[in-house]
């Protein structure tokens, strides 16, 4: 008999979430159990990309059930080469925040379980092949986020935490305007009402030009401002300076990802013509955001919101190697997503052993870290090489074979994202010589400055681990990542 | 019989003194009357166009809004009972408690 | 058995030991030293072997293997491509790094735990720059290009904690960092007009492909090369880079950074010799680091300063003699062309042992009296009896006597020059140059060995060899190499005559094939010659009567006029370093800073004045509700009569 096991990820991170909810008498079992039911999830998805099959293409591991007939809604799950690695990712990192959170004192059961909560959103997202389903979850993932900034965020958690939520919300709107479009469209041609993915994405062709400009206009906003692009970025350095650390690495890790997820899941399968027609706008906002990210992370002063805009850069690679409409770009912009992933990961958590063990983040007043804390040191400098592009590390194919599509795709244009990678390495080489090296300053309490704990060395080691794996063998990943772009090139190769 | 329209206009003539009560009036009495009179515009009208379409429906529904008005003059008048017990008026032009 | 189906092996045993050391060395008594010299040892025999099976040969030999798939038409790869020149920097880069991690064993013994880290980072260096060397296309080069500059950037800031080595580990990255991107924009460039990054295949297609595209192509891979070997204007990384232990210099200089760079424009000659632009502008390129670097050693006050400007300026002969090459083979002459790609190789060759030497000795005069400044030594010649001598047969082979190795390189890249010459005059220009870096060169390296081993022992003789300090040499595992490397900058010039000689073994596509006999008739009959020898010889001359018998004073001559200006300019080597800092401060620094501003003011500001504007909006129509609930009957009237109306006119209600 076949498991259902993309709804039982979601069952357990939702039953984990109220279990640990419920465990508020006693933090230590809370964050037991928040550990063990993001465990499952995680195994469970490691199951799954043994049981992928890599070349056969298309749906993996489907499930449908018809959920409110009169109106075509139904619950449909399945997975394909771009939402395997998602998957894995979002279990990944959500175990490993879990784990990074272990001296979170402060309603630990509810933190545990928003935790939870998220990985039922964000699962939801990279699995749903119904619109209603998408856009229900897609929502899921807001709340929880909301209340971790809120809750446990820095001093100006308030302004960030609403400026977040209304700033995504507002773009959730004019997506979920989009998928309205798109289901109503279809059923004037299909004849019968239906929010399935793949039921809308079969007369895509059909649609009408103008239709689909429109359409992929409101969609493309409501992705770039989650992405974010340039210019809809200015809530994620807020977001991220207040965030506590394990939602900074879901926030970077996952909830960008959504954004890239649904250009690549929904924006371009169903409108191919209004992608050609919008070509221009997403090679120039994402050239733009990567140039704009990348110089913006030079003039911070404030480590974690450095690696914020850095996460802007990176997105747009990601954008920019999408919009070549090429399958090297949208396979290696699809890699990205995930390398991206991994790397900021690592490098928000560093932010937060920082901030706890020196006591601030601002960079003219660190340094000499390097001394006092090798271990963080080493962990910190892998994330930031792995940042920059350093070959071997994950983050390299995918950024070097964007720039190769670009080239190819559109000539000398390519010349001004390429300087991205030497201001890159430009502000994360200095931030290193500014935190890491040089004496101890007096800023820095030496005395209480020790190496980093278990909980927050393990998950960065498996991190820096996978960077690494990842980076000297990107077949592993891109094995399942290139069969599946088959049908989006299809669709956009008829342009 | 009476033609329709002569019913119609006695009624529309009854809503706009009504109206104007409900608008003009500073005592609430006098509003909550006035309120009342508007009502009865609406059942004149409910009550011939019963008879106009020789449908009882209409008929129903004006004593459905007999009652409840009578029960909303019993709400009204407790408020306004309570009102000047505590504010010794029932000018309107006193109470705007309820505002930003 | 065939040794090159084990080629494979040659950079993962120094990385095995690289992950050996690093997860292990820590608990290790000496920290890793002896895995790392295993490692290192083993990848130096194996590559020796390998050398040895290609040049006794000349197979070539190719291996390849899928590394990832990212479309139907795009495989990066990774594979092995041996051929003589490969073989030849398998020589280098191995034997080199070997003697450097022995002379390490007692060169860092007092550096307590952190030689964990060192080994560490050792093997990893010697190991990148080994898979570099094997690579068999332009972007597994990249790759390993890339991890080579990692791990210089890690050496060089080996004493993070001191403020000059983050910083100047910081410059070396970010500088080279300006190269690599032109290097990943001629590697953009190759795979879109030709589809695949392999040398073979690229070196093939070139007569197909579009010539303005290839003559790009060579620009921006030779942009690369710029950056890794501290061409003009990238240079000034190098002297900064001094801020590593001394070992970590003899590595960079002699073994691996540096000569990366050099090897890129090797493998990159036919893309180069596509455009006579290109090469000219390679030769040029050459010709004025040579010169620019070589002025700038004249005074420089440091030990290590002196060999930082001497190793950029022998690249820059390297680069002379290639691009000479280059522009030689453009012009159809093919056997010229072929000896000038030898001549550069073979600089390259001779360079990385008599540098190799001049560091350690240098390493080992800077443990024994424990500062860089040449002025403050002097009179050591009495102490180290073995360092004197050897870093003298450096000198020697430096500067250009024959019968040193140095002499022959360098004889050969000049001779090219001119010959280039005939084509194109500005490579006349670039050989008079040329000739005026080696009379320099002889100058201020005699001047160096002058200051520090002879004359009157200076305050930090003085130091070291009174209070009891250790008055005998340095240990065994640091004398050894430099006898070591010292016999070969002596005599790694007689691989002329060796078989059917040097270039009859590293050359492109012609061997240029002499006995003993012609190649000496050849090289003495030239004036050319006697013109270099006369210039190395003046040089030394001019050292030692300014330096050992203080005939003529060099503070006088610098003491005021034009050559004083001369002289502080140099010592702020050309405001290079404040012109970097300008561009890098003032200019991206600043850009960001406003940029920031923008992102806040503007870009955030409309964000919150949106937000601002519902905010206030919402002010003004809450002044509506001002409680009077006969003013919301009035309004509702009025907006039903209003509603009933327009319904009306617009016929709704008709």
């Amino acid at each position: 008999m076949e498991i259902p096991i993309l709804s039982l990820m979601l069952l357990v991170s939702l039953v984990g979430a109220l279990v640990t909810f419920f465990m508020g008498k006693n933090p230590k079992m809370a964050k037991m159990s928040a550990l063990v039911f993001s465990a499952i999830p995680l195994a469970l998805s490691l199951f799954m990309l043994t049981e992928y099959v890599q070349t056969a293409g298309g749906y993996q591991f489907e499930e449908s059930f018809t959920w409110i007939e009169s109106l075509g809604i139904s619950y449909m799950l399945g997975v394909d080469g771009i939402s395997v690695p998602m998957v894995f990712l979002s279990t990944l990192l959500v175990f490993l925040a879990v784990i990074f959170s272990w001296d979170i004192d402060h309603r630990t059961n509810q933190f545990m379980a928003l935790l939870l909560v998220l990985e039922l959103g964000v699962l939801g997202v990279f699995t749903a092949l119904d619109y209603f389903l998408f856009y229900i979850f897609w929502e899921v993932v807001l709340i929880p986020m909301y209340f971790l900034i809120s809750v446990w965020g820095g001093p100006r958690r308030a302004y960030s935490a609403i400026k977040f939520f209304i700033y995504t919300h507002i773009a959730s709107l004019a997506m979920l305007l989009g998928i309205f479009a798109l289901y109503f469209e279809a059923a004037s041609i299909n004849g019968s009402y239906s929010f399935s993915m793949i039921d809308i994405n079969a007369v895509s062709p059909m649609f009408g030009q103008t239709f689909q400009v429109i359409v992929f206009g409101a969609l493309f906003f409501g992705f770039a401002v989650k992405m974010p692009s340039f210019p809809f970025h200015t809530w994620l350095p807020d977001a991220h300076v207040e965030a506590p650390t394990a939602g900074s690495v879901l926030l970077a890790g996952l909830l960008l990802k959504m954004g890239s997820y649904g250009i690549i899941r929904i924006a371009f399968p169903a409108l191919p013509d209004g992608a050609s027609e919008w070509q221009w706008v997403m090679v120039i906002l994402a050239i733009l955001s990567i140039v704009y990210g990348a110089i913006m992370c030079l003039a911070q002063k404030d480590l974690k919101k450095m690696v914020a805009y850095s996460s802007i850069s990176h997105m747009g690679i990601v954008m920019l190697g999408f919009a070549t409409f090429t399958e090297i770009g949208i396979a290696a912009g699809v890699f990205q997503m995930f390398a991206h992933g991994l790397i900021t990961a690592v490098l928000f958590m560093m932010c937060g052993v920082v901030q706890h063990k020196a006591g601030t983040r601002n960079i003219p007043r660190l340094g000499g870290l390097a001394s006092k804390m090798p271990l963080g040191a080493t962990f910190m400098m892998i994330g930031f090489m792995a940042s920059l592009g350093l070959p071997g590390m994950v983050g390299f194919v995918a950024e070097f074979s964007v720039m190769t599509a670009t080239f190819d795709a559109f000539g000398w244009l390519l010349l001004i994202p390429v300087t991205s990678i030497a201001f890159t390495a430009a502000y994360y080489i200095w931030a290193m010589q500014r935190t890491l090296f040089g004496p101890l300053t007096k800023e820095v309490d030496a005395d209480h400055l020790h190496d980093v704990y278990w909980y927050e060395a393990l998950p960065m080691a498996v991190l820096c681990g996978l960077i690494v794996l990842f980076g000297m063998f990107p077949a592993l990943v891109m094995d399942y990542i290139r069969p599946a772009l088959g049908t989006v090139l299809g669709l956009l190769g008829g342009i | 019989m009476i033609p329709l329209e002569f019913v119609l206009m006695i009624s529309s003539v009854l809503f706009v003194i009504g109206a104007a009560g409900v608008i003009l009036k500073k005592n609430a009495i006098m509003i909550l009357m006035s309120i009342e009179i508007m009502l009865n515009a609406a059942n004149i009208n409910l009550v011939a166009f019963s008879s106009y379409f020789g449908d009882a429906t209409g008929q129903g529904f004006a004593l459905f809004s007999i009652g409840i008005a009578a029960a909303e003059v019993t709400i009204g008048l407790a408020i306004l009972l309570n009102l000047n017990k505590l504010r010794k008026t029932v000018n309107v032009d006193d109470i705007n408690l309820l505002r930003w | 058995m065939d040794i090159l189906e084990f080629a494979w092996l040659i950079p993962v045993l120094p990385l095995l030991a690289f992950v050996i050391v690093g997860f292990l060395g820590s608990k290790m008594k000496d920290k890793g030293g002896i895995v790392a010299l295993a490692g290192v040892g083993g990848g130096m025999v194996l590559a020796l072997w390998t050398a040895f099976e290609l040049l006794t040969t000349g197979r070539i030999y190719r291996a390849n293997q899928d590394w990832v798939v990212l479309s139907s038409e795009y495989t990066l790869e990774m594979g092995i491509y041996l051929d003589n020149v490969a073989a030849m920097m398998l020589i280098v880069v191995s034997l080199i790094s070997f003697l450097v991690v022995v002379y390490s064993l007692g060169y860092m013994h007092d550096q307590g735990p952190r030689r964990h880290r060192y080994f560490t980072e050792i093997c990893l260096f010697v190991g990148v720059m080994l898979g570099l060397v094997l690579a068999n296309n332009f972007f597994q080069m990249f790759v390993f290009w890339e991890l080579v500059g990692l791990c210089s950037y890690l050496l060089i800031g080996f004493w993070y904690e001191r403020p000059a080595a983050a910083r100047a580990a910081k410059k070396a990255f970010l500088v080279t960092r300006v190269g690599d991107v032109m290097f990943m924009v001629g590697l953009f460039i190759l795979f879109t007009e030709l589809r695949t990054f392999n040398y073979e295949s690229v070196w093939g297609m070139l007569d197909s492909a579009d010539p303005t595209m290839m003559a790009f192509a060579a620009f921006f891979l030779f942009g690369g090369a710029i950056g890794k070997s501290a061409q003009f204007p990238l240079h000034d990384w190098l002297p900064d880079a001094m801020e590593g232990p001394t070992t970590v210099s003899a590595l960079i200089h002699a073994a691996t950074m540096v000569n990366a760079g050099v090897y890129l424009v090797a493998r990159s000659f036919p893309i180069i010799a596509t455009s006579a632009e290109v090469s000219l502008f390679v030769g040029a390129i050459g010709g004025i680091t040579a010169f620019v670097a070589a002025t700038m050693a004249l005074c420089a006050p440091k030990i290590k300063g002196v060999l930082a400007y001497s190793t950029v300026s022998q690249l820059g002969y390297m680069i002379l003699g290639l691009g000479a090459g280059a522009f030689l083979w453009h012009h159809g002459h093919h056997v010229a062309a072929s000896v000038a790609f030898g001549a550069g190789l073979f600089h390259l060759m001779n360079h990385a042992f008599f540098k190799g030497q001049l560091f350690l000795g240098a390493g080992a005069v800077i443990h024994f009296v424990h500062t860089e400044e040449l002025a403050k030594m002097g009179g050591l010649g009495k102490y180290m009896k073995v360092s004197m001598i050897t870093m003298l047969i450096s000198c020697l082979s430096i500067a250009g006597i024959p019968p040193l190795s140095g002499f022959w390189s360098k004889d050969e890249v000049l001779a090219m020059t001119f010959e280039a010459g005939d084509a194109g005059l500005t490579f006349m220009v670039l050989w008079i140059l040329g000739v005026l870096t080696a009379f320099m060169t002889a100058f201020y390296m005699f001047r160096m060995w002058f200051m520090v081993f002879k004359g009157q022992p200076n305050e930090g003789t003085k130091h070291a060899t009174e209070h009891g300090g250790h008055k005998h040499e340095a240990p065994v595992s640091m004398l050894l190499p430099l006898v070591v490397l010292a016999a070969l900058a002596f005599g790694s010039g007689f691989s002329l005559f060796i078989g059917d000689g040097f270039f009859g073994a590293i050359y492109y596509d012609h061997a240029h094939v002499l006995s003993i006999g012609e190649r000496l008739t050849e090289v003495f009959t030239s004036p050319l010659t006697y013109i270099s020898i006369v210039a190395a010889v003046s040089g030394i001359m001019l050292a030692y009567f300014s330096f050992n018998k203080t005939k003529v004073s060099a503070e006088k001559v610098v003491s005021k006029g034009f050559p004083k200006a001369m002289h502080q300019l140099l010592l702020d080597r050309y405001k290079f370093p404040v012109a970097y800092d300008k561009i890098g401060y003032v200019g991206v620094y600043g850009t960001s800073l406003l940029l920031d501003k923008f992102d806040r003011y503007v870009i955030d500001g409309i964000v919150n004045g949106i937000s601002a504007f519902l905010i206030k909006s919402g002010g003004v129509v809450r002044k509506l509700q001002n409680g009077f609930v006969q003013s919301y009957a009035t309004l509702l009237l009025i907006g039903v009569s209003f509603i009933m109306i327009l319904l009306y006119v617009v016929g709704v209600l008709r």
